[in-house]
């Protein structure tokens, strides 16, 4: 009997772990998770990289396009972003410097929904 | 008992003002739906035909984290009416302009100024009003021109329900006096107003962990009086406390 309650609290226990969770980097990046979708922030001396998972699944890159807004002081200054592979959208080339503020725009090519994330860059 | 007098009067006075607005109690509001930013028309769990109501809409407007204004616009998604920004929006509003309307003896309501309902008892036009937080903000939340009714929060918001709150409600960007507010139109639409104080607050706790919508109702007198017996505004303020992480 003792085992019963025993299983049951356990079971109630770890019930929320079964909500969505994906923060945990997958390219070595900055993680910020909204809703289900996970997006993970890489910055790299090629460039910029944005990665988007949704609801665990890897959101091909050619279905959506982005752009980040960068804010450093009163310096204001937007990347867009282009597809390259995996989940991966790429700012090549582009630079974003430790302490800014980056808010990420992602528009769902087929149904133009659109989401948004900030970062505050380490 | 002069003094008395006087209260008793300005009270049944605020009264006749603020009957008529229980019965077009509807409003507007923003809320996250499928990850997007609606506009929800309706009172309480009714969340109605907002996409009927699409063309009443205007003023929609959406400011950044520093406050600058940023370009918007509505969309119809099926059933939703949704804010597309061109760039991540700390702040989003709109204003609703959602017609005239008179009241019948049996106390239902025509969509006809009174001159055209030969037995109106009462008219009113009607107009709503919704400003919602997105997120953290480092500026206050400024005073938005269309937004003729506005509820602005006093401070920060707190990070956990049952907080108090203060909340300014301004008329044409000053505060006013006796609006009535409740702190969460979807669901407890029926809680008793509080009116706001002389300089237009009125503090409330904070009651949901998760979506809040204040909603603030004021009435201004007819500029016609053939057709209308006053004017009735109605505010939202939406922002979200964020659940513990998953």
């Amino acid at each position: 009997m003792k085992f019963i309650y025993f299983a049951i609290a356990s079971a109630l226990a770890i019930a929320p772990a079964y909500a969505h969770s994906d923060t945990k980097p997958r390219h070595g990046g900055q993680v910020v998770e909204v809703g289900e979708t996970a997006f993970e922030l890489v910055r790299a001396p090629a460039g910029v990289s944005l990665y988007v998972r949704d609801d665990g699944d890897e959101v091909p890159p050619e279905s959506m396009s982005g752009k980040l807004f960068v804010t450093l002081g009163t310096k204001k200054s937007e990347i867009p972003l282009v597809a390259a592979k995996g989940n991966q959208l790429l700012a090549a080339g582009a630079k974003i410097p430790g302490g800014a503020r980056v808010d990420v725009l992602v528009i769902n090519n087929a149904t133009k929904a659109r989401q948004s994330a900030t970062f505050m860059i380490k | 008992m002069a003094k008395f007098k006087t209260l008793a009067w300005s009270a049944a006075a605020a009264a006749a003002v603020l009957a008529p607005t229980l019965a077009q109690a509807h409003g507007i509001w923003f809320a996250q739906r499928a990850k997007q930013i609606a506009i929800i028309y309706g009172i309480g769990a009714d969340d109605l035909e907002s996409v009927k109501r699409l063309p009443g809409m205007e003023s929609i407007q959406a400011l950044d984290a520093e406050m600058n204004a940023v370009k918007a616009q509505l969309r119809t998604d099926g059933s939703l009416v949704v804010v597309d920004t061109d760039a991540p929006p700390k702040i989003v509003s709109a204003v609703l302009q959602n017609g005239t309307w008179s009241k019948l003896p049996d106390g239902e309501f025509v969509k006809k100024p009174k001159d055209e309902v030969p037995n109106a008892v009462s008219a009113e036009t009607t107009i709503k009003y919704a400003v919602s937080i997105q997120g953290p903000l480092t500026k206050p939340v400024p005073l938005i021109p269309a937004q003729a009714l506005q509820i602005v929060p006093v401070g920060t918001i707190p990070a956990m329900l049952g907080t108090p709150l203060t909340y300014r409600v301004t008329w044409k960007g000053k505060p006013v006096a006796g609006a009535a507010v409740i702190n969460d139109f979807v669901n407890d639409p029926d809680a008793k107003d509080v009116l706001t104080k002389a300089d237009g607050t009125v503090t409330l706790p904070v009651r949901n962990q998760g979506l809040n919508v204040v909603r603030a109702v004021y009435v201004t007198p007819t500029d016609n009086p053939a057709k209308i017996d006053r004017y009735e505004h109605t505010a939202t303020l939406a922002f979200t406390l964020p659940h513990k992480p998953e």
